[in-house]
This record gives structure tokens, C-alpha cells and sequence, in this order.
């Protein structure tokens, strides 16, 4: 027996039905996109009609005001906080129902669909949904925006760890179960060391677009930068907007830069 | 065929022993059957494991060695028979199982540690069935513990590398972590399975007298799979030969002749041919 190397002779010509089959594919796919152009009422016209208005709205924006600087750091360093402790909530939430719904953790059938059903639900609802929510129940500020993120990230983080998990080597899993330890003494001898520096490098990702997210929670009222920033564009003050845009994509911009340089650091 | 079921009903005499009395591994008529495509593993296997006896199981791959290993702590389910550790069958209740396999240590092909953490957590991952849950969540042991560790690491010579990460030693070093993990356990027995497939001649020896010298300095029986029948000749005290599943031969290498090897190897390459 031996190894087929000839890609060419194994795979037949495509037949007649298979080419007919990709041109039915490629109309309904441009049909589809014909249709949704038309719900969106998608018109390249009005676009390049509004240039102007849109240039207008830009030129205003210049030169930033730098006097919206003032006051901006509470507000920054707030918006970094909800980052970090939703990432943190995220990881409190992810680990246990990742660890249940991994497919080679054995748990039982119904533990297993139920946390996938968990992280599922957690994951599809935005952190924006979540935030209208969290502020109507614990009020304006940063808590809620935290709260959000961590209960959406930790549905996407859970869903994450369940697939690093999954992939896990099984073998020392195998060892450990043979001294006589027990499930959990395994996931914290064999499973864990395994996972943690991809559990390590999804959460400094994960707390990048928190970072990102945040801002956008702030507009909002779940507190933040993005407060700020969407004070100042319903007072018009276009040039103080555009102040604050810079000093959010600095913030971005250092906080993938000090992200990368950690992750690249730890996943050795 | 019909040569082996003769020598198989010489080994039948095994009957579930006395308490404490006897041999510390019992092995009753097990036999495994795949319910996929009917494979049968092992059938009927019977012998008894003296305390403090190296015992070396002989086939060429897929005669059910590994299986036969594993059915014994049960990391495979036998269909048939039972295992008995002092007198005490094994079941597959949880706690009693738990307790069951503290007491039997097991060596892998791969070595099969975890090779981001330290070989002194390796090594005290052995130690995990005697403490409570909460511990293993700080990575805390008590001092009985270390102190078991470092002695299993200094009993395979590896007492100066304790701290290193599993993953920088050799094959060799890391085989006899694994050992001094199935030490730390303080077992009756170990289970070796094929320790030194993946080593080269010279640390395959050297693997085997550790493991020889384990069963004859502290009385803990070995039972060790090989394929390799020189290694099993220079090592074994008592081999047992497995054929497709079954017991064919069972007796010290002065009894093990060409003819027997035949047997072992050569119903294979029958097998084969079909």
C-alpha cells in the first residue's frame, strides 16, 4: 500500500451536475445580495451626494480641541477598568461551564448541553444588549458596563477554553486518572497546566477588544471615555470630539501593542 | 490454536485467593471483546503476580498486552473475569476503585507526563489520591508529600533535576519521572506499559534495571510488556507469552524456547498472511 501522492489522479473532473450545480450556487448568491441591496435601500448615488455634507461635518472637527482633554483621564482610566474586570468576570464565567461542556471532560450529557446552552446564550446576545440591561439594573457608571462585558465575553471565552480544552493531550490526563486521582485533582494537574497559556493569551486578546468595547458602552451611560465622547457630539463640539477620538485610538493603539508583546512573551 | 487452549487450562487453577494470603495481583479469566467489529483482545487470561516478582508480559503489538494492563486499574473495562489486588477484587465503584489504584502504579510508552510543570509537581501528582480535593486547587502538598517525592526522585537518580521544567529532559529522565511518580504512590505494584519502546537500547537497560531494582530493593512486583523477547530474557523473572489475545506460555525465560517463541511470534505472521 502506498502513499498516494498524485492529487490529479485522485480527484475526478468535475462532472456536468457539479458545474451546474456552482452556477446555481453563484445566481442565488447574487440574488440574495440583489435582494438585501434593495431592503437596505443601498444607493450609491445618495452616498456621493452627501460628500459634501460629510466633508463638512469633517472640517469641523479641526483643529481638535485639545481643552476636552481636561478631565479625560478618570474617564480613560475607567474605561481600562471595565476592561479589565470584565475580562476577569468573563474568566470566573467562562472556565467553569468551558471545563463542563468540553467533549473530552466526560461530563454528563445534560451538564454538558445545558453549559453549551449557557455560553451560547451569554455569547449571541451583544455586550451592548447586555449594558441596556445592566444599567437599568444597577444604575449609570462603570459597574454595569463591566458587567456586560464580562457576561458576554465570558460566553465567548467559555466557548474558547471548551475548544483549547478539547484539544488538549489526553495522555497525561490518562496517567493522572490511574494514581487514583479524582476529577478535579486531573483538571488541575493535567488539564490546566495544559490550557493556560492559550487561557492566558484569550484573555489579553479578549481584554484588548474589552478596551475597544468599552468605549462603545460609554456612550450608553455605562461610564467611560465613550461617555465623554458622546457628550461632546450632542453639544456639536465637533473639534473636542475629534480630541477625543485620538486619545482613543492611542489608547487602542498601546493597548495591542503592550497586549502582543505580553502574549507573544507567554505562549512559549 | 488448539496447542494454547491445552496450556490455557493449566492456568485456570487461579482461584480467587485468601485474604492477604497469596499472590498481591490476581488475574481471573479476563477477557475483553471490542462490541465494534467483535474484536476479542484478550480471552481467558489467567495468572497470579507473587509480591516483590518482575514479571515480564511477551507479544509481538496487538496481542493484548496493553489491553491486559489496563484492565487491571481499569482504565479499560474487561467483559469477562476479575482482578483481585490482596485478596480484594477490583470493581469499577468509584471509591473503591480510587483506593484500588493508589495502590497500583502505572508507566506508560510515552511517559505520558505533564511537560509544562515542574518534575518535582510531576512527580507529586502521585501523592494527589491520599489528599483532599482543596489542596490540588493551591498546588499544596504537605511536607510527608515533598518529602516522599524527593526521596522517589533520588531513588532514579534524578534528584538534582527538581525543579526543571518535565519538558527539558531526555526520554530516559522523563521515563524515570514517570517511575518515581508510580513510586510516590508508595504501590504494591506497578504496571509498565512497553516503558521503553520509545528509547533507544542503552536507556531502555538503563530504564529496566530501575525498574528491576524497584521489585527486588521494595518488594513491589512489576509487570512489564515488552515485544522485545532479549530484553524479557535479561530482565524477566517469570514471562507470560500472549498470542492473539490468550495466554500461551507462563514460566521463567530458562523455559521460554525457540519453540515457544514460534508460538508467540509465529501465529502471528499466520494471522497475518490471511
Amino acid at each position: 500500500m502506498s502513499r498516494v501522492t498524485d492529487y490529479a489522479a485522485v480527484q475526478p473532473a468535475p462532472t456536468l451536475a457539479d458545474r451546474a450545480k456552482f452556477l446555481a450556487f453563484l445566481l442565488i448568491a447574487a440574488a440574495f445580495l440583489g435582494w438585501s441591496a434593495n431592503a437596505l435601500e443601498l444607493s450609491p448615488g445618495e452616498l456621493i451626494h452627501s460628500m459634501p455634507v460629510i466633508g463638512r461635518y469633517l472640517a469641523r472637527m479641526f483643529p481638535p480641541d485639545w481643552s476636552a482633554l481636561q478631565g479625560l483621564w478618570d474617564p480613560t482610566v475607567d474605561t481600562i477598568c471595565i476592561a479589565l474586570w470584565g475580562t476577569v468576570i468573563a474568566s470566573i464565567i467562562g472556565l467553569p461551564l468551558g471545563i463542563l461542556a468540553a467533549k473530552n471532560m466526560n461530563s454528563p450529557a445534560v451538564v454538558r448541553l445545558t453549559s453549551l446552552t449557557i455560553l451560547n446564550v451569554l455569547r449571541s446576545i451583544s455586550e451592548l444588549i447586555w449594558a441596556i440591561f445592566f444599567v437599568a439594573a444597577v444604575g449609570l457608571g462603570p459597574f454595569p458596563g463591566a458587567l456586560a462585558l464580562g457576561v458576554n465575553f465570558g460566553g465567548i471565552l467559555g466557548r474558547l477554553y471548551a475548544e483549547a480544552i478539547e484539544n488538549v493531550d489526553q495522555k497525561p490526563l490518562e496517567a493522572l486518572r490511574a494514581t487514583g486521582a479524582n476529577h478535579l485533582q486531573t483538571i488541575m494537574f493535567a488539564v490546566l497546566p495544559q490550557v493556560l497559556p492559550q487561557i492566558v493569551s484569550y484573555n489579553l486578546y479578549w481584554f484588548e477588544v474589552g478596551v475597544r468595547s468599552a468605549t462603545v458602552l460609554g456612550m450608553i451611560g455605562a461610564g467611560g471615555i465613550g461617555f465623554e465622547l458622546v457628550t461632546t457630539i450632542r453639544l456639536y463640539d465637533f473639534r473636542q470630539t475629534s480630541a477625543i477620538l485620538i486619545v482613543i485610538l492611542l489608547l487602542v493603539t498601546v493597548i495591542d501593542r503592550v497586549s502582543a508583546i505580553l502574549r507573544r512573551a507567554i505562549v512559549k | 490454536m488448539n496447542m494454547n487452549v491445552e496450556i490455557d487450562h493449566r492456568a485456570t487453577k487461579a482461584t480467587a485467593p485468601e485474604l492477604n494470603a497469596g499472590p498481591v495481583v490476581s488475574i481471573v479469566n479476563i477477557g475483553k471483546t471490542y462490541a465494534r467489529g467483535n474484536l476479542v483482545a484478550l480471552s481467558d487470561v489467567s495468572f497470579d503476580v507473587g509480591r516483590g516478582e518482575f514479571i515480564v508480559i511477551l507479544g509481538p503489538s496487538g496481542a493484548g498486552k496493553s489491553t491486559l494492563l489496563r484492565c487491571i486499574n481499569r482504565l479499560a473495562e474487561p467483559t469477562k473475569g476479575r482482578i483481585y489486588l490482596n485478596g480484594k477484587e477490583i470493581t469499577d465503584r468509584r471509591r473503591e476503585l480510587r483506593d484500588a489504584r493508589r495502590q497500583i502504579g502505572m508507566v506508560f510508552q510515552q511517559f505520558n507526563l505533564v511537560t509544562r510543570l515542574s518534575v518535582l509537581l510531576n512527580v507529586l501528582s502521585g501523592r494527589l489520591s491520599y489528599r483532599p480535593t482543596w489542596r490540588s486547587f493551591f498546588y499544596s502538598f504537605t511536607r510527608e508529600d515533598r518529602a516522599i517525592a524527593l526521596e522517589c526522585l533520588e531513588m532514579v537518580g534524578l534528584g538534582h533535576k527538581v525543579f526543571q521544567r518535565a519538558d527539558t529532559l531526555s526520554g530516559g529522565e522523563q521515563q524515570r519521572v514517570a517511575i518515581a511518580r508510580a513510586l510516590a504512590q508508595r504501590p504494591n505494584v506497578i504496571l509498565a506499559d512497553e516503558p521503553v519502546a520509545s528509547l533507544d537500547p542503552k536507556i531502555a537497560r538503563q530504564v529496566l534495571k530501575y525498574l528491576k531494582e524497584i521489585s527486588q530493593r521494595l518488594g513491589i512486583s512489576v509487570i512489564c510488556n515488552l515485544h522485545q523477547v532479549d530484553f524479557a530474557r535479561e530482565y524477566a523473572e517469570r514471562i507470560v507469552g500472549l498470542c492473539q489475545g490468550q495466554k500461551i506460555f507462563d514460566g521463567p525465560p530458562s523455559e521460554l524456547t525457540d519453540d515457544i517463541l514460534n508460538k508467540i511470534y509465529g501465529m502471528r505472521a499466520e494471522a497475518d498472511g490471511d
